[in-house]
């Protein structure tokens, strides 16, 4: 009953790689069906991002692991192994858990995995079963105390959101405040979706083509305006965005201050994207002007990953003590059918032995025969009584799948089962 | 059990304080019903204490100096739990949590003595001046908090550091919005205080020139604030200043007003 993990992430095979073997979704139930018919899996989930594909099994009585490699060797058209990993138990639970957390993640930290990881699970459900329900259940849970209990998601970790970031600590909430985007290429762009995004009523100005503005503008429901118009404009404006690709600064002193004065105490944030740089350094010695380049933003970037990295130790402690509470559910559901096979067993041999000899003591009554049987029963109850006990507590302390093993191996339960009871999986799917 | 009461009040505060401190020392958020749980329970002790020395004495604590100073750090502590629950936003609480515990402190330093105090109506008149001067001053207080620290985190962004400041204090724009609020509170209690006080002195001809120096000196000041902010259209940074230096300047106003004022000990 291994929980294995194999697959191919962003930390060691390329976008090129990467993208030839991403699942879409009508392919995921279609792909784990196989898997199920080539390796006898009992329980799937594909996980399929555009920077990882993971299989997530709960294995039958054969290695997954080849015929996961097979599906995906087949897809990349080579061999895929060499890209991968593979990780079991403990370690692949970890790994679910890590990077349900985003401490996998490209961007150290990104929330979107965690929609990704939900989505994965409900779209496999039909392949999933008791283990990895309690597992992706698990893993989403983790995720968020990881996002409550440590700083790992905080701040902006790129230069779009690092400059939203900073608009936000100047205005608190950016909706209904006004942004003039200077430009209208693809940097400006991304800009201006996210403040959009944010509820800003936008105006964008191109200081070459203003058919270019015009277009982008209908695009993100924003207004296109010339570029001479703009100042007169400027003081009714609480975010201005730079992104020209002008050879030398366009937003001046003489420009902004005027505006800065029909604003009265209102502030004003720049943010100036473009290299080389649209607005003059001195703006920013003007009062109620916040003027931030693209040094500051990315130093705003840095120091928040910075933050986010410190925060790592604190995220893997609070994962290990998961993934050994997970660890302990996983092996107490281990030792149940364990000890009913076990007991079945036993009950087995007295039932043969108990026969053997009320052949031969033939002479006896009914009572008597029944006293002796009393007698067979209470004799297995009293000896199986502590074996069971120690068991099922060596399952609840975590120790449960070696104990487990060992007395499978010492009682010959394996070779008992295959000759006689098909039931184990039904055990379990019944005890959860 | 006053004087422990008092304490745990105190420590509360002093408590809440540190609390909202702990993004300094690791970068999380504060823990906002943490800091207004500590902050709610010292309140309430607070309040328990002033209960307890009312019914001890047979008198309200609004009278002598030591408990008319416990008491403006009950309003103090008051009007910033009800401003912190209304945001959801702790930060202030860096500032005003060691203000509420600092004249609390004092006045547990210097002795809960009950002053004289007047009978009938004359009493209910000064209670009510008393009262309604008390809030005014919390809500002064509590304005000046929020521009110290509007100028401390607007430094740090014109400067473009992006620290504990950056990452922690609440937006620009929040912090202007409570010096807003606060000042107008600020200056409708300290209004009504000044104009109950002035009738008073005019009913029953008592006047205390200390008392009406400090009271107009906080009354103007906060005016300026209110007016500045209401007819002149201040805002950010401008406000954040007058609040700041203003409420200094009335501190300073005090103590020396204590220091050199003989007819001083007959208010705060």
């Amino acid at each position: 009953m291994a929980v294995v993990v194999a697959g191919i992430s962003h930390n060691g095979a390329a976008l090129a790689v990467r993208e030839k073997i991403a699942y879409r979704g009508p392919e995921l139930l279609s792909t784990l069906g196989a898997l199920r018919a080539d390796a006898g899996t009992r329980e799937a989930v594909l996980l399929s991002t555009c920077n990882r594909t993971e299989f997530y099994v709960v294995e039958g009585d054969t290695d997954a692991v080849p015929a996961i490699w097979n599906a995906l060797s087949a897809r990349l058209g080579e061999e895929a192994s060499g890209y991968g990993y593979v990780r079991r138990d403990r370690d692949a639970i970890a790994h679910l858990f890590r990077v349900a957390s985003g401490l996998d993640s490209m961007v150290l930290g990104e929330a979107q995995i965690i929609g990704q990881v939900r989505d994965a699970w409900a779209a496999c459900r039909p392949e999933s079963g008791a283990i990895l329900n309690r597992l992706f259940q698990s893993s989403l849970l983790v995720a968020g105390r990881v996002r409550s209990e440590t700083a790992i998601g905080r701040g902006a970790a790129s230069v779009s959101s690092a400059a939203l970031q900073l608009a936000r600590q100047i205005f608190g909430s950016l909706a209904g405040r006004r942004a003039m985007v200077l430009g209208a290429g693809e940097m400006a762009e991304l800009a201006l979706e996210c403040l959009v995004n944010e509820g800003v009523r936008a105006a964008i100005v191109a200081n070459r083509t203003y058919e270019r503005a015009q277009e982008l503008a209908r695009r993100h429901g924003a207004l296109a305006m010339h570029y001479d118009e703009c100042w007169a404009s400027l003081h009714e404006v609480d975010v201005l965005l730079c992104s020209t690709a002008a050879p030398r600064p366009v937003v001046t002193l003489d420009r902004v201050k005027p505006a800065v004065a029909g604003r009265r105490d209102r502030p004003l944030c720049i943010l100036d994207i473009a290299v080389p740089r649209d607005v003059e350094p001195n703006v920013a010695s003007i009062d109620n002007v916040f003027l931030y380049d693209l040094d500051d933003l990315r130093a705003v970037v840095t120091n928040n990953v910075e933050r986010r990295r410190d925060e790592l130790p604190t995220a893997e402690e609070l994962i290990a003590s998961e993934v050994e509470r997970f660890w302990q559910w996983l092996a107490g559901l281990a030792a149940v059918p364990v000890l009913t096979r076990f007991r079945g067993e036993m009950d087995r041999v007295r039932e043969r032995e108990l026969a053997t000899a009320l052949r031969q003591l033939d002479h006896l009554s009914e009572s008597d025969r029944a006293v002796v049987e009393r007698l067979s029963r209470s004799l297995m109850n009293k000896f199986l009584h502590g074996p069971t006990v120690r068991l099922r507590a060596a399952a609840a302390n975590g120790r449960g799948l070696g104990i487990v093993d060992a007395v499978r191996y010492l009682f010959g339960l394996d070779a008992a089962a295959n000759s006689e009871s098909p039931s184990d999986e039904d055990h379990h799917h019944d005890l959860i | 059990m006053i004087a422990i009461a008092h304490f745990v009040a105190i420590s509360l505060y002093i408590g809440a304080a540190a609390l909202a401190a702990t993004p300094f020392a690791r970068p999380v958020g504060a823990p906002v019903r943490g800091v207004i749980a500590l902050l709610a329970g010292g309140v309430l002790m607070h309040a328990l204490a002033l209960v307890l020395f009312a019914r001890a004495v047979g008198a309200v604590p609004l009278t002598g100096l030591g408990p008319a100073l416990s008491f403006a750090g009950f309003v103090l502590a008051a009007t910033l739990l009800t401003v912190e629950l209304l945001a959801q936003e702790v930060s202030l609480t860096l500032v005003a949590g060691p203000l509420a515990a600092l004249p609390t402190t004092f006045a547990n330093v210097i002795g809960l003595t009950p002053g004289a105090e007047p009978p009938g109506v004359r009493g209910i008149w000064l209670f009510a001046h008393i009262a309604l001067s008390f809030v005014g001053i919390a809500a002064f207080a509590t304005a000046a908090a929020a521009g110290t620290m509007y100028l401390i985190e607007r430094r740090e962004l014109k400067s473009r550091r992006f620290g504990a400041i950056f990452r922690f204090f609440p937006p620009l724009a929040t912090l202007d919005r409570v010096n807003h609020v606060a000042a107008i509170a600020g200056w409708l209690g300290l209004t009504l205080g000044v104009v109950l006080a002035g009738a008073y002195s005019i009913a029953y001809r008592e006047m205390n020139l200390p008392q009406l120096m400090w009271g107009t000196g906080a009354w103007v000041a906060v005016s300026g604030i209110a007016i500045g902010r209401v007819i002149g259209g201040w805002q950010a940074r401008r406000a954040a200043v007058y609040s700041s230096i203003t409420f200094i300047a009335i501190l300073v106003l005090y103590v020396a007003i204590r220091v050199a004022g003989p007819a001083a000990g007959k208010f705060l």
